[in-house]
């Protein structure tokens, strides 16, 4: 909420308390005041944001050779947020990565993430969540249901990633790149 | 005049409306987006496979070059960044002694190559691109290649023949090794 709303909300409250307080001797009023800090919610890659495979080879599963290491810190309502997620996605999947006019699509990218959702290799075929990801293009990585005890808190998380060529056309020889982007919503 | 029981009700109200503003807020925050760069490098290939690593001649025939061998079916894939060419190259380690029987040999002059029906040559040139032996090597084909054709593959027909014309053998088995490398130039 910005203040200027909040701030024509307090004057609105006080309109309405005087209103009903005229022509009447003076009586204590109370006068609540509400202040809202804003959530804040950020993802941090501690290591592992550039991943290089040197030597790609066809028909085969490709690691990445370093899990990628994540932290996710929040400060929520508890009342005002049931859970809280971290996305992974590229934006077009059908072009997750490309070398020159060749393309490699989402499906051939997978995911692990051990603490969170999915445990095992996964494509990168999931749908948005909350929003956030691109169709057939995502996936989700974690989802903390959030309490009192957990209002504000943070985890650290490793995200492993393979390319899975296996049954793929042959690649042609060259460089092949692409961007996964990493990104936590509410709901 | 309102009740003071009014009163509290409206200011209840008022208050309500501003936490139900706060609650729509929370609800599908976004963080920042950091993200992950992905690189993967496919090297460059080059293959030569041929479909047997045997080629036989039953029996010589001495003053005669219709001593031809068994064909070798030869597959040459490459999936290259860059280049002109992709050149197959048949080659013997030592050229006067392309072939062996004890101390009888067939020097590489008399043994001649050729792929997909072409003339027979002899195994008698230079090295091609650093690959063969100087008197003893062949080249078999040379497949120009560009940006449209850096990743390809063909399959040729070797055939092989004994040139003896003017010549006479000992009877016995001749043995040898005729390499085949393909190089990129």
């Amino acid at each position: 909420m910005t203040a200027v709303k909040f701030g024509i909300k307090l004057l609105a409250l006080s309109v309405f308390l005087t209103l009903g307080a005229r022509g009447l001797l003076a009586q204590s009023q109370v006068i609540s005041l509400a202040a809202a800090a804003p959530s804040a919610l950020t993802v941090t890659l501690q290591s592992g944001a550039v991943q290089t495979i040197a030597g790609v080879t066809d028909n085969a599963l490709n690691n990445f050779p370093t899990p990628v290491v994540i932290q996710t810190a929040w400060n929520v309502k508890p009342g005002q947020t049931n859970t809280v997620n971290l996305v992974a996605y590229f934006s077009i999947p059908a072009q997750a990565m490309t070398g020159g006019a060749v393309q490699i699509p989402s499906s051939r990218i997978q995911g692990r993430m051990t603490t969170g959702l999915p445990v095992a290799f996964t494509p990168i075929t999931q749908n948005a969540i909350g929003g956030v990801g691109a169709a057939g293009g995502s996936l989700a990585l974690f989802s903390v249901v959030i309490g009192g005890a957990n209002k504000t808190a943070s985890r650290t998380d490793n995200l492993d990633l393979r390319l899975d060529l296996v049954g793929f056309p042959t690649l042609p020889a060259g460089a092949y790149a692409g961007v996964l982007n990493i990104r936590a919503v509410t709901q | 005049m309102r009740s003071p029981l009014k009163n509290a009700l409206v200011g209840a109200t008022a208050l309500l409306l501003v936490g139900a503003g706060n609650a729509r807020a929370q609800v599908g925050t976004v963080s920042n987006i950091p993200t992950i760069a992905l690189t993967a490098t496919k090297e460059a290939t080059l293959t030569v496979t041929p479909a047997t690593s045997v080629a036989s001649l039953a029996s010589i025939t001495d003053g005669s070059n219709a001593n031809v061998f068994t064909p070798v079916s030869i597959t040459t894939e490459w999936n290259l960044t860059a280049g002109s060419s992709v050149d197959l190259i048949g080659w013997f380690g030592t050229p006067a002694q392309a072939l062996a029987n004890g101390s009888d040999f067939i020097p590489s002059s008399r043994v001649e190559g050729r792929v997909n029906a072409a003339a027979y040559a002899p195994f008698t040139g230079a090295a091609v691109g650093g690959v063969g032996v100087a008197g003893g090597s062949l080249q078999l084909f040379s497949q120009a290649v560009a940006a449209g054709t850096f990743f390809g593959a063909r399959t040729d027909q070797l055939e092989l023949r004994l040139d003896l014309t003017g010549a006479t053998t000992r009877a016995g088995d001749y043995t040898g090794t005729l390499n085949l490398q393909a190089v990129v130039q």
